[in-house]
């Protein structure tokens, strides 16, 4: 019955690279539903027209926010691939055999996705926010701005 | 060589319940359509677009298709559904006050239930004022 306490009662237990995936599995979990939560109510206000729905998502539109959505994209890659890996243990007959292979692809996935990704979503931003500024901005000052002030184009 | 395989196993409940038995698989089913909904819509709105460009013209001329719609739905329901049984098997981990646990999953359900009510009328009312 002790035993039986230890392994239900917390997130630490005796294991090395599957407790922690384990653990990072249950924080970006809850992230993420943190995140589904407020996506919805945003995407909510597209009913009460387009002034307060582009009000809203203008919110979103600054460099801060891009970070930070690079950070979710990183949550759900992760989420997704470590998922992946654990239906593999799962449910592949041999997949608690390979735990140590499945756990190196997983991370080789999971770079060869994101860095890309990262690129694209970085460069985009910078490419987008010069051709819809006035001549003369730089990238210092697509970094810095509150708001940006290119919605009339 | 001989692997165990009953590390944190926890006793079987004593009625004969397979709630948790289907939780489990759902998680995995669900999981499986999250990864081409969720992470396939990440890939549209943040790479093959990008979210500077998202306007209520770019909704709009989305959801004129019902595809789309259906898409967006199996997306909203299967997230809230995978993240509350998460949620649900997060609590009942690391609560250990019954009360304070029960609490805990009521506000989740709650929450879960009027986001999905909110999302599925969104998805069904809307109409284009464009």
């Amino acid at each position: 019955m002790a035993y039986q306490k230890i392994v239900s009662s917390g997130a630490v237990y005796k294991g090395k690279t599957g407790m922690w995936l384990y653990i990072f599995h249950r924080i970006t979990g809850v992230a993420l539903f943190g995140y589904l939560i407020l996506h919805i109510i945003s995407t909510a206000l597209i009913l009460l027209g387009p002034e307060v729905y582009e009000g809203a998502e203008a919110i979103y539109k600054n460099f801060y926010f891009r970070i930070a959505e690079i950070g979710l994209m990183a949550a759900i890659l992760a989420h997704a691939i470590n998922g992946l890996r654990i239906i593999a243990v799962d449910l592949w007959k041999r997949g608690s055999e390979f735990q140590k292979q499945l756990n190196i692809i997983s991370l080789v996935l999971f770079i060869a996705i994101f860095i890309p990704s990262t690129y694209k979503m970085t460069t985009s931003y910078f490419d987008i926010c010069l051709e819809k500024s006035q001549a003369g901005t730089t990238l210092t000052d697509c970094m810095i701005r509150p708001l940006p002030d290119w919605k009339s184009k | 060589m001989s692997t165990r395989t009953d590390w944190g196993r926890r006793e079987p409940p004593l009625k004969g319940s397979n709630f948790e038995l289907y939780g489990w698989f759902f998680m995995r089913i669900s999981g499986l359509l999250l990864v081409l909904l969720a992470v396939g819509h990440m890939f549209i709105m943040h790479v093959f677009n990008d979210t500077l460009n998202l306007d209520y013209e770019f909704v709009a001329a989305r959801w004129d298709t019902p595809y789309w719609r259906i898409f967006d739905w199996l997306l909203l329901t299967l997230s809230l559904l995978h993240g509350t049984n998460g949620l649900r098997v997060v609590l009942h981990d690391n609560l250990n006050d019954l009360t304070i646990r029960k609490l805990a999953l009521s506000a989740l359900y709650g929450t879960s239930l009027i986001f999905f009510i909110l999302g599925t009328y969104v998805i069904i009312a809307f109409v284009s004022q464009s």
